[in-house]
């Protein structure tokens, strides 16, 4: 994992914040980052979560012009970064 | 005869559009991977063409089993030369997410000579919100006629049938040695190019969408909000409980009257004798024994359809996902848990679209206790025997209500605890992250809502009605002879009963609930059928009443009450559901062990039950 103090996973972005998808993390299966990709997680792509409803439920992320929902699990291996994007967009 | 494909990512309104250009009703709904089994019809606009509509799927490499059954359908069918033109339905709000199977579809139709039109689908929203795709430039980038249309309106989709007769169809140039052959020329590495390529025809030929996702998103701030969304949800179902009994009483009030004013009108023509008894007592208490429930299966499929197709079901997956995984399910199996609320045969098929094989397995072992519409017979007639038809708040709320609320949770809660059981004493394998598309918000189309609500309110009437009226009349001459219903007990039913009867003493039950249970393995509802004929009431056109007032008068113990609802809760009766069970899962052995299984379990709970209720 990074060491980089901008990069973060995509669970711990926070509420109504946005990053640059910079990479998957190794151990996400082929399968589920297939299907991300689908989804329109690319590389590069912005990505910003619209909603963290309560008690560990999966939170909701905006990709392109759609949102999606992702448990921890998943989102935990979705790196981001934040640095030149400006918070609360 | 030849056919025109429909394929299309999940929740881009494919099935509603299959039921435009068909005229039928398939079930359509706003959750993605409603559509988990082939549909075909005739097409409208060509009748000498049938229309097939596929199982939504993201990619044309599967995931899920729903989605495998899509692809593995759809590269079988491009080799068919009956297949002439392949409909790509894309969802024109949110472009992006479409086009990067759209590509596949294309590139896979290109390489058998298939033509394919795309069909950008919601265009009545676009319009609504003042927006537009740029569809000639993206007809040109893809090479395939763009055509943008609204399943909801029907906008565009007479000039999509005006050129579907003049499509060219090309010779299939190879085909290959299998069907996956079709699809498996490309390797992920070609992938990457198509999502690129898909971005890029998004961003410049697709709508700005700001404004779409603003107003989902202040929805969602409400529905999934950490405080308000528990609240929703659960004011949510406590409705939808509530719809079931206290909405739908009026119209079962009406069809008890309609019922017996008809018996009030044909019985004095008949005189007194044996065809009097077998139509007052077999035929009107038959068909009064199922019709009364058409109102509440009506309502309640209405109640689902209304959720479904507003858009709010993702939703509750998405709120119920964390205390599901708690059992080992997942948010996804909270659609096909409550379809089997309805019926468990649709949820077993639902159930597909749950990527995960365990959490699917542990989905299949929940549904058979999801309180299914065959069970609410039998619960209406317990409650009306021993709960007071008193009303709360106005009448909004009742004790009716209030107790099958209960019975339904002591179901679903009953099927959670055998998943979580399940789950913990197996071996653990890689769990499924979730991962699901929300879609959008829309208001729900009330007349297809209504069409599928009467069509399984038909279902019910046409497939269990006859099987229900025809175990009534079995019951009914099983009943009478051999002494002309001079002495039920000493009637051929009554040595029937007379011998299972040491299975139910235990439980407070004598004989004739001995012989409704085991009629109930045709179909649940025949309970209510059959005690109503074995009781040999007067007049049983009215049904349900002089059943409930002959039981209460009868003095069953409220310990035998609660012990039937445990047991009818529990027990896996339904042979539709276990060879349903037995296909999806490919076992006849799993299915068989949950049959065994829950009749066990249902006994010794309601066994348990009576005796914590005080016994006899």
């Amino acid at each position: 994992m990074s060491t980089d103090p901008d990069m973060l996973s995509l669970w711990d972005l926070p509420l109504h914040a946005s990053g640059v998808l910079v990479g998957f993390a190794p151990e996400l299966a082929d399968r589920y980052r297939g299907r991300l990709q689908e989804y329109g997680f690319h590389l590069g792509e912005r990505i910003s979560c619209q909603h963290q409803p309560g008690f560990g439920a999966p939170r909701v992320y905006r990709v392109s012009n759609a949102t999606y929902s992702l448990d921890r699990e998943l989102a935990a291996l979705v790196l981001v970064k934040t640095a030149e994007v400006p918070s609360g967009a | 005869m030849p056919s025109v494909l429909l394929v299309g990512t999940p929740n881009s309104g494919k099935t509603a559009l299959f039921n435009r250009l068909t005229g039928l009703n398939q079930r359509v709904a706003n959750y993605p991977g409603i559509t988990v089994d082939l549909s075909v019809g005739r097409l409208t606009g060509l009748p000498t063409h049938d229309l097939v509509d596929f199982p939504g799927t993201y990619s044309l490499r599967p995931i899920s089993e729903e989605e495998r059954v899509a692809v593995s359908h759809f590269a079988g069918s491009l080799a068919d030369p009956e297949v002439e033109h392949v409909f790509c339905v894309v969802d024109a709000t949110r472009l992006e997410k479409s086009l990067f199977f759209c590509l596949q579809v294309i590139k896979a139709c290109q390489r058998l000579g298939r033509p394919v039109t795309v069909l950008a689908n919601m265009g009545d929203i676009l319009k609504r919100h003042g927006l537009r795709i740029d569809a000639n430039g993206l007809a040109t980038a893809l090479g395939v006629p763009v055509r943008v249309v609204s399943a909801r309106t029907g906008e565009g989709l007479d000039q999509v049938m005006a050129e579907l007769p003049r499509s060219d169809v090309e010779a299939v140039p190879s085909v290959p040695d299998s069907a996956d052959d079709i699809l498996a020329q490309d390797d992920a590495s070609a992938d990457a190019a198509l999502y690129a390529e898909a971005h890029r025809l998004a961003e410049r030929f697709g709508a700005p969408s700001d404004l779409l996702l603003q107003a989902q998103s202040r929805l969602d701030r409400f529905f999934l909000g950490s405080l308000t969304g528990g609240l929703a949800f659960s004011a949510i179902m406590l409705v939808l409980f509530q719809s079931i009994f206290t909405w739908s009483a009026p119209a079962m009030d009406a069809v008890e009257a309609g019922v017996a004013g008809l018996g009030g009108w044909v019985l004095p023509f008949l005189g007194e004798g044996i065809l009097r008894d077998f139509v007052a007592d077999a035929v009107f208490s038959g068909i009064g024994a199922f019709l009364v429930f058409v109102p509440q299966i009506f309502v309640l499929t209405f109640v689902i359809g209304l959720l479904e197709d507003s858009g709010y079901l993702a939703r509750a997956a998405l709120i119920c996902h964390k205390p599901l995984r708690f059992f080992g399910l997942s948010g996804k199996s909270f659609i096909p848990m409550l379809s089997g609320v309805a019926c468990a045969i649709p949820a077993i098929y639902a159930a597909r679209s749950i990527e995960s094989p365990r959490a699917r397995l542990l989905t299949y072992l929940a549904i058979p206790l999801m309180p299914c519409s065959a069970r609410l017979p039998v619960y209406t007639l317990l409650i009306a025997i021993f709960i007071p038809r008193e009303t709360l708040l106005g009448g909004l709320i009742g004790w009716q209500g209030l107790t099958l609320f209960a019975i339904y949770s002591f179901g679903m809660m009953s099927g959670l605890l055998i998943a979580g059981l399940v789950n913990r004493f197996t071996a653990i394998e890689e769990q499924t992250p979730f991962m699901m598309e929300l879609p959008a918000y829309r208001l729900p189309a009330l007349i297809p809502i209504a069409r599928k609500s009467v069509q399984r309110a038909k279902h019910f009437v046409t497939k269990a009605g006859v099987v229900i009226l025809s175990v009534t009349m079995v019951v009914w001459v099983l009943g009478y002879f051999p002494n002309q219903g001079a002495d039920l007990g000493a009637s051929w039913l009554g040595t029937m009963g007379q011998w299972i009867e040491p299975l139910f003493t235990p439980l407070g039950l004598d004989w004739r609930y001995g012989v409704a249970i085991v009629s109930s393995f045709l179909a649940r509802e025949v309970f209510v059928g059959t005690l109503g004929t074995i009781m040999g009431i007067e007049g049983a056109e009215d049904n349900i009443l002089p059943l409930v007032e002959q039981i209460q008068a009868s003095a069953l113990p409220i310990g035998s009450g609660l012990a039937l609802l445990v047991f009818f809760a529990i027990a896996l009766q339904c042979v539709s559901t276990v060879a349903i069970l037995a296909r999806e899962s490919r076992s006849w052995s799993l299915a068989g062990r949950m049959v065994l299984t829950y009749l066990a379990l249902a006994w010794v709970s309601a066994w348990v039950t009576f005796q914590l209720a005080g016994g006899a």
